[in-house]
């Protein structure tokens, strides 16, 4: 009976503070989900109209053959200019989520970096402008390159060209997922 | 990718001690001799690998299903904490000589943040079962590597004749850090030889 | 500890004061204790990273010390170590949501290491070498004074780090201004691009890191030194604070820990 009851009281305890523990979070949870699924939605929409300045909104989001997300960029007729596409490449840190907008004629309008996880001081420097920049106007099938760029190719970031090359890629599928691989 | 790549980019590349910063604890405390950091080692390899056997499934067929990814971290310290527990209590009855080389250093590793970190990671690389598996063996062989090395450094430090104001913790660190730079030799290594 | 305790009821506005100034220089948790080395490394590329980081840690620490400190009587010592990780992984799990509704920049920057928080050795250490013991007022304080240390150390790699690593000081400190409504500031460039000198990166790359500790752990000792204070020593696990706990756990003490995880 004495074991029973030594027993008992420690797991007693330890359960009603899990219980509670996680009723508590269940409790933030509900407060902070919706404000962080805005937070996220205001992001992406900022984060549109960087790479598509000259769209005065977006469309519905369509999925094309291939499963890739674009979403119509509109003039101020509602006329689709363009597209803003998604992509995702695999960096040296993880995952580099890429978002490019591509006009009608397959040229890229901007790019922006939606998540990454690459090396502060490196590869992290691929958010910079000074780097996104150059895309802007570039066709299908970019390039990168290490020395002073050519026509359709943008320079390596210093130390990270893995990072540059992924973020590259991403931009290249970008394009071909809106059909405009053969407007080059 | 294939899960050779992840198991080199686990072990070279992004090293877990040497670039993630993930268990340094042991790494500074316990690679004092060659042969208790083999030990600590050894034990952080099956713990990782255990605890993503065990956390993975209860992520993904339990918590992401309901909606409760929040109850990640508390789910997961717990289950390595009662995981390392049971594994102490198998070994101690079943496996004497096993427990003997690994057991002391069994508990010292429930508040590992490497353990918990890789875990974690697993999760937010999307990773598949296997995958994770790969992933967490190559990051506990990648904290061996690191820990190895280590020691064949620090026992080289003893006797040397270190500055009076870097004696101590700090020349460790500084130690530390030029084996860190020699690390940052296998940037891009991966990715070259498996294309 | 039994000090501590007499000290408080001779005089405990005196005592409370020393609670808190322990934590910020003689019992540093990191340049003194060596506690918390991870986040301390990885997290202070920057020095708003830094701070970020240190300000989590120490609503966690706070909270998690008032809330054991209140609960110290109940919690069974057979299981306190678990109870003492659920109620700090709980505190971490809500600091890590609020971080991602309202600062999203920081929670990207700070990646992994939010949740890490749990597994940050100042946090439990404090949990079993002061608030488990400890009022709750004095464990407050403890808990902000570690808390101060933490985030100054922080602050100080951070700020040594990006400096010299990037040329920058505060850069990206708009994310945690526009919580105050502030924006428009965003740090200074120290180094442009086309300045006679580059950053050199390697201050915010790994081996950085240790580096840039080591110096600083050099100077703390000499501190340290001139007030006829021992150096700051990492020995083994007996240094950290979960040694003891380590052992006891060992004995099957945490037994019970299992039906719970479960549950």
């Amino acid at each position: 009976m004495k074991k029973i009851k030594e027993y008992a009281a420690p797991t007693v305890v330890l359960f009603v503070i899990c219980i509670v523990a996680a009723f508590l979070l269940a409790v933030t949870n509900n407060v902070t989900a919706p404000k962080i699924e805005e937070v996220n939605a205001e992001n992406e929409a900022k984060s549109r109209q960087v790479v598509f300045a000259d769209a005065a909104s977006f469309g519905e989001e369509f999925t094309n053959g291939d499963g890739i997300k674009l979403v119509p960029a509109l003039d101020k007729d509602g006329n689709t200019i363009g597209h803003v596409v998604v992509t995702v490449e695999k960096g040296y840190g993880g995952d580099i989520s890429v978002m490019t907008g591509v006009d009608l004629e397959g040229k890229v309008t901007g790019v922006n970096i939606l998540s990454m996880s690459e090396t502060a001081g490196l590869g992290a420097n691929a958010s910079k402008e000074s780097f996104l920049n150059q895309f802007a106007g570039k066709v299908f099938g970019i390039n990168v390159t290490k020395d002073a760029p050519n026509e359709n190719e943008i320079k390596a970031l210093t130390g990270a060209t893995i990072t540059s090359n992924a973020v590259t890629k991403a931009v290249n599928a970008a394009i071909e997922a809106t059909g405009g691989e053969n407007n080059g | 990718m294939s899960y050779l790549s992840i198991l080199l980019t686990a072990i070279l590349t992004a090293n877990f001690v040497l670039s993630k910063f993930l268990g340094i604890c042991p790494f500074l405390g316990v690679s004092k001799k060659l042969n208790t950091a083999m030990g600590m080692s050894a034990a952080v390899i099956f713990v990782m690998a255990l605890s993503t056997a065990v956390c993975y499934p209860i992520n993904n067929y339990i918590l992401v299903p309901n909606g409760l990814e929040y109850l990640q971290t508390i789910v997961c310290i717990l289950v390595i904490a009662a995981l390392v527990q049971l594994v102490e209590i198998i070994l101690k009855k079943f496996m004497p000589p096993l427990y003997n080389a690994l057991g002391i250093y069994l508990p010292l590793i429930t508040t590992n943040c490497a353990v918990l970190g890789v875990v974690l990671l697993n999760f937010t690389e999307g990773y598949t079962y296997l995958e994770s598996i790969v992933n967490s063996v190559g990051a506990g062989l990648g904290f061996m590597l690191a820990m190895v090395i280590f020691s064949g450094v620090r026992s080289r430090l003893e006797s040397c004749d270190v500055p009076k104001f870097l004696q101590g913790l700090p020349i460790v660190l500084i130690a530390a850090s030029i084996v860190s730079l020699s690390f940052m030799g296998f940037t891009g290594l991966v990715e070259g030889i498996l294309g | 500890m039994a000090k501590q305790t007499k000290l408080a009821k001779n005089s405990e506005k005196k005592s409370l004061r020393k609670e808190f100034t322990k934590g910020l220089i003689s019992e540093n948790p990191t340049m003194r204790l060596v506690l918390g080395t991870c986040p301390t490394l990885a997290v202070t590329t920057s020095i708003v990273n830094a701070l970020g980081m240190g300000v989590s840690a120490m609503i966690v620490l706070v909270c998690s010390n008032i809330v054991i400190s209140a609960l110290r009587k109940v919690i069974p010592s057979k299981v306190r170590i678990p109870a003492y990780i659920v109620i700090i992984a709980s505190f971490v799990t809500i600091v890590q949501m609020i971080v991602k509704a309202f600062v999203p920049a920081l929670d990207k920057s700070l990646g992994v290491f939010l949740p890490l928080i749990v597994v940050n050795c100042i946090i439990l250490g404090r949990a079993e070498a002061f608030a488990g013991k400890n009022p709750v007022l004095a464990s407050a304080v403890d808990g902000l004074g570690m808390g101060v240390g933490f985030t100054f150390a922080l602050c100080c790699m951070g700020a040594i780090r990006e400096v010299i690593g990037a040329g920058t000081i505060f850069a990206g400190a708009e994310s945690l201004l526009s919580i105050a409504g502030i924006t428009g500031f965003d740090g200074f460039t120290l180094i442009g691009e086309n300045s006679l000198f580059s950053p050199m990166t390697i201050f915010i790359l790994a081996p950085g890191g240790f580096f840039t500790f080591g110096i600083l752990m050099a100077c703390a000792n000499k501190l340290a030194e001139r007030k006829g204070k021992p150096k700051a020593e990492l020995g083994g696990c007996s240094a950290c604070p979960m040694a003891k706990n380590c052992a006891l756990l060992a004995k099957g003490e945490g037994c019970e820990e299992k039906e719970e995880a479960e549950a």
